[in-house]
């Protein structure tokens, strides 16, 4: 289901983003590093919704939220002479990492768990099969 | 929950598309859209190749100065050149040269008993007049210069005539000669001189001083054959 709004959710906005009118380059540092934190953010969701503890107001602050602190962190690292966004970069870009590494177990362990059953079925039908032979 | 990550990821590739296609469609190399690390790079590099290119040019130049004074040493040797070559040509007789001097005119005289002025006196005038310290000397205007022949044809006939450079030449004979007027007139009048020696024997000899005299150049190429 999760999945699905993501799909269509991904088309549009390509849709919509391909039609999108240009924006300036001077700002595309700042979009850069938005969409990271809004990509972080993503992932960060899903893992909730993995976890069963998804919060709507702590997605939603979390995803403008981090966006928009992380272009106003570039702003100032800008006026200060200091490459902040690339500590942005690295704290967003770990945190990634690690969720997506939880939304990986959460579906190798749940796949792997419905193959562990499928086996045993077989297993058992193959005993109640041999069980019938030797009745017939 | 789904609907608002869905709307998320829209909102999220809708950014993400807009800033592919910002990158994409930008020039970086364009000038506005460099960052101020790349313009200060750049600065940097067209401030060393414009370095580079003005000590090239500052090179050039020097060389081209270099041509030049070459240019103007060998135009003032040129000149140089020049000048000793009309000197030269001036002192060898290929030039019309003007100055003051004396011209002596010897007149044939209908005096039978007196032998005519042949080649030998024009001679001695010639080497009293060289004495003297003329610069340049011309009979009936021919030039006398240093392999300038001067002889009697058919001495021991009447019909006696002189030949100079080759040429004939006929009375009257007019000696042109530049140099100091006094010096020149002196050596041919007075005790001793040649022009007072022929007046005495009868002949009709007439010396003029003038400040200008026009001696002309020698015609005929002068060549070598067996100077090495």
């Amino acid at each position: 289901m999760i999945f699905i709004a993501i799909l269509i959710g991904c088309i549009l906005g390509a849709i919509i983003g391909i039609n999108a009118p240009m924006v300036s380059y001077t700002y595309s540092s700042y979009l850069a590093i938005a969409i990271i934190a809004a990509l972080d953010s993503v992932f960060g969701g899903i893992t909730s919704v993995i976890n069963k503890n998804f919060d709507l107001k702590i997605f939603i602050t979390g995803f403008f939220g981090n966006a928009i602190l992380s272009i106003l962190l570039t702003i100032l690292g800008e006026k200060l002479n200091v490459d902040i966004y690339l500590a942005a970069i690295v704290v967003f870009v770990g945190r990634m990492f690690t969720n997506l590494a939880i939304i990986r177990r959460y579906y190798v362990d749940k796949w792997s768990d419905k193959f562990k059953k499928f086996k045993q079925q077989e297993e058992k039908e193959e005993k109640n099969k041999e069980e019938n032979v030797v009745e017939s | 929950m789904t609907i608002t990550i869905g709307i998320a990821c829209f909102v999220l590739v809708l950014v993400m598309f807009m800033q592919f296609k910002i990158v994409n469609e930008t020039d970086i190399t364009s000038i506005e859209n460099m960052r101020e690390t790349e313009l200060r790079t750049e600065l940097a590099n067209w401030k060393s190749r414009y370095d580079e290119t003005n000590a090239q040019y500052e090179e050039v130049q020097s060389t081209i100065e270099e041509y030049k004074q070459t240019k103007e040493s060998n135009d003032e040797t040129e000149k140089l050149v020049d000048d000793e070559l009309a000197t030269v040509n001036m002192n060898l007789g290929k030039t019309d040269v003007e100055g003051e001097g004396i011209e002596i005119t010897l007149r044939e005289t209908d005096n039978d008993r007196i032998t005519q002025i042949n080649a030998d006196d024009l001679l001695v005038i010639v080497n009293a007049l060289k004495l003297a310290g003329a610069e340049a000397i011309s009979i009936n205007d021919e030039r006398i210069i240093n392999m300038t022949d001067i002889v009697n044809i058919d001495a021991n006939t009447d019909n006696l005539f002189v030949r100079i450079n080759g040429q004939r030449i006929l009375a009257p004979y007019v000696i042109k000669a530049i140099g100091n007027q006094s010096y020149l007139e002196s050596a041919l009048v007075g005790k001793g001189g040649y022009v007072d020696e022929l007046r005495t024997i009868g002949h009709d000899v007439t010396i003029e001083k003038k400040d200008k005299i026009t001696i002309l150049k020698y015609d005929d190429e002068i060549t070598t054959k067996y100077i090495q």
